[in-house]
């Protein structure tokens, strides 16, 4: 635009960070994404508060029976609710608030315990990160998606995130504590399944990836370990850690261009601006487009090699990209194991197992030991086949294996094996024994700046729970 | 620090300046209660939402607000703010003094459970609606001075849409819940707070509503 449209107040101001301290810039890149953070976050939970009160505004409505004094008291009680979740936000959560009762998992950059929350005496799992370990094995696109997962999602599919908090050191992760231990520790007690117990866990496991795929993540990681059990005996997914959302948060050089940013001075094209540009947050809350636009975004393909390769799909291995059929490979792979004892690429070296992944055309066999109905070997057969050919969801759904499966009611029934819990903090379907329980040393202060801090941007999430069970 | 020449008109009056914004909109979507809720809650965390956001922008800026750059705590060409000291006695304070002892204040209330409190079962007091007005005003004499004594910093640093909008977002919500006095805003006639002339020309695009 020319000058002439220009209002007469029209200033030009030449900017320059000269004046400034070195740390002056970064600081202020950090304080604007974090209002930018703040405001995103500001608006999302207007519309999400908004939703919850439209329902249940809604519910009541269609209720004849109940009387309108009793209406108006669970209106009420939404809103103590409602009030209660703002106060949390003021609450500073910090490692004091939790007790440590046991160490129930390890991990590459932390454990896993089983925690009781000092006030209310509920119990969670508490997973522990060390920012340090994940800068600088630049994990940090993959806890971003592991937190993302968890606290997006409401599914009784995925493990649920109640509190995430951080200190100087360390990201935590609360979360909801599955007594019932993990599939792989099952499949070592009981060596194969039946195909009547391999059915459950394999349906389930389908429900489940299909949940998070409608959240819009790609799991990539599903192997026996990170199906856990909770405490009927139901499945639940976890270990999101390499899982990879569409947000553009999560992928790992999104982090070093924002670093790199806050630390250098702006590029030439953008210092001559005399306007700076943002992308503006937009105070509207009833756009369905807004969000299906934002969740459109989100369907870009993944690049990246990653993690053990057991389950892990050929083609996530081969820098070409690949889509959300990469799980249901990997759920070929766990039913493989179900039946058969152990993965179908087993080998001596990891290196050996990637070798025959990329030439499974060769090396997917079933042993002539261990007989497999028709229906079941078609169906590992079409998962673990090339992407294109691969089956989706409603098509594994509608596979003769599951003949019978009641897909709605699946988690309501009896699962096959039922955690025998004498108490909500019993470990025994836990490795306890093999895992140390001396409290973990406190680790030297880093001497992180504002830039490692950004990093971890947004890590801080209560979550809203209708059934006040968090509280 | 960084300057430049001091034109006729505030630069946080001018165009583009005065326009830039990062939020886009009516502010109203997250400033009207939510209906059910409770008023205090509502009010309480959007104050500790302000001042920790206050605090991030301010923790920037102080490198260039010292005792030399600001001997006193100015919010316009004729205004000076005073500090009102344990015996009562208002007294002069440099401004990043001045800064210092409201953040210090308020986060020692946000901290302190009698007055905001976190634990389940407790309640706030009878005096936090006046405790909140009194936060409020002293929160907006820091916006005040950043804007009269630090705007080219805000600019060099290009935090102005953002500061902009939390600034809005400031007034919005001290409007809806009379946090405000008038008097405050716009200051005396002989002695204008200078963001007063803002919130009128910010009404006037109808950033804030009349
Ligand atoms: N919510 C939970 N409830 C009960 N046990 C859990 C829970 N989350 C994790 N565990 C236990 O801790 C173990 C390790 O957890 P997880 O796999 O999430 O961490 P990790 O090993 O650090 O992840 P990674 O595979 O990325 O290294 C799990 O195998 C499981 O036995």
């Amino acid at each position: 635009s020319s000058d002439k449209s220009k209002p007469a107040d029209y200033v030009y101001f030449e900017r320059s960070p000269a004046g400034f301290s070195d740390d002056a810039v970064p600081r202020a890149k950090a304080a604007q994404l974090k209002l930018e953070h703040f405001y995103k976050v500001a608006v999302d939970a207007a519309i999400e508060r908004n939703a919850r009160r439209v329902e249940l505004e809604r519910k009541l409505q269609a209720d004849v029976m109940m009387s309108e004094e009793r209406k108006l008291r669970h209106l009420q009680q939404l809103g103590r609710k409602e009030s209660t979740f703002l106060r949390l936000r003021r609450t500073r959560l910090g490692l004091d608030d939790f007790r440590t009762v046991k160490v129930i998992g390890k991990g590459a950059f932390g454990e896993v315990r089983l925690v009781q929350k000092s006030d209310t005496g509920k119990i969670y799992a508490m997973k522990t990160l060390k920012k340090d370990e994940m800068l600088k094995k630049d994990q940090l696109a993959h806890v971003r998606a592991e937190r993302d997962v968890l606290a997006e999602s409401n599914s009784p599919w995925v493990v649920q995130l109640f509190y995430s908090f951080q200190d100087a050191q360390t990201l935590y992760l609360v979360m909801e504590f599955l007594p019932g231990g993990d599939l792989m520790t099952m499949l070592i007690k009981y060596d194969t399944f039946s195909e009547d117990v391999t059915r459950f866990y394999i349906a389930e496991c389908a429900l489940a990836i299909e949940a998070v795929h409608k959240l819009g993540f790609i799991h990539r990681d599903i192997k026996p370990d990170n199906i856990l059990i909770d405490k009927d005996g139901h499945i639940k997914l976890s270990d999101f850690g390499l899982s990879t959302g569409f947000h553009k948060q999560h992928d790992s050089s999104y982090y070093q261009r924002l670093l790199d940013s806050a630390n250098s001075v702006q590029p030439p094209t953008a210092a001559a601006r005399n306007s700076v540009m943002v992308n503006a947050i937009h105070l509207t809350m009833s756009s369905q487009d807004q969000i299906a636009t934002w969740k459109a975004n989100r369907r870009k393909l993944a690049y990246s090699t990653v993690g053990t390769p057991d389950y892990i799909a050929p083609e996530i291995f081969q820098q070409k990209g690949y889509g959300n059929e990469c799980d249901w490979w990997s759920l070929g792979a766990i039913m493989f194991e179900c039946l058969v004892g152990y993965p179908p690429f087993c080998s001596e070296s990891t290196h050996e197992t990637y070798q025959k992944i990329m030439q499974w055309q060769h090396y997917l066999a079933f042993p002539d030991d261990v007989h497999l109905s028709r229906e079941a070997e078609d169906l590992v057969r079409r998962l673990m086949t090339s992407p294109d050919r691969r089956m989706n969801a409603d098509q594994i759904k509608n596979h003769p294996f599951f003949c019978g499966v009641d897909w709605d009611a699946i988690r309501f029934i009896d699962a096959p094996f039922v955690p025998n819990l004498r108490s909500i903090t019993d470990t025994s379907y836990f490795p306890t024994d093999e895992i140390d329980q001396s409290p973990a040393e406190a680790s030297v202060a880093s001497a992180g700046g504002a830039q490692d801090d950004l990093a971890f941007l947004g890590y801080t999430f209560k979550r809203f729970t209708i059934s006040s069970q968090a509280f | 620090s960084p300057s430049s020449p001091a034109p006729s008109k505030p630069l946080y009056l001018c165009s583009p300046f005065v326009e830039a914004a990062l939020v886009k909109g009516n502010f109203k979507t997250i400033v009207v209660l939510p209906k059910y809720v409770d008023v205090m809650e509502w009010v309480a965390v959007n104050v500790f939402d302000f001042y920790t956001n206050l605090n991030e922008f301010y923790g920037v800026i102080s490198e260039c607000c010292t005792q030399q750059s600001c001997p006193a705590m100015s919010a316009g060409p004729s205004l000076n703010y005073t500090w009102i000291n344990q015996d009562r006695k208002s007294v002069n304070l440099a401004a990043p003094t001045y800064i210092d002892y409201v953040m210090t204040w308020v986060q020692n209330l946000l901290d302190d459970e009698n007055v905001f409190p976190t634990k389940s079962g407790h309640d706030f007091p009878q005096s936090f609606p006046a405790t909140i007005k009194h936060v409020y005003r002293q929160l907006l004499r820091v916006f005040a001075h950043i804007y009269h004594a630090h705007y080219p910093q805000i600019l060099h640093l290009r935090s102005e849409p953002h500061f902009n909008s939390l600034f809005a977002h400031f007034l919005a919500f001290g409007r809806e819940y009379q946090l405000l006095d008038v008097k405050d805003v716009r200051g005396a006639a002989n002695a204008p707070v200078g963001t007063g002339m803002l919130w009128e020309r910010w009404t006037e695009m109808g950033i804030l509503d009349a």
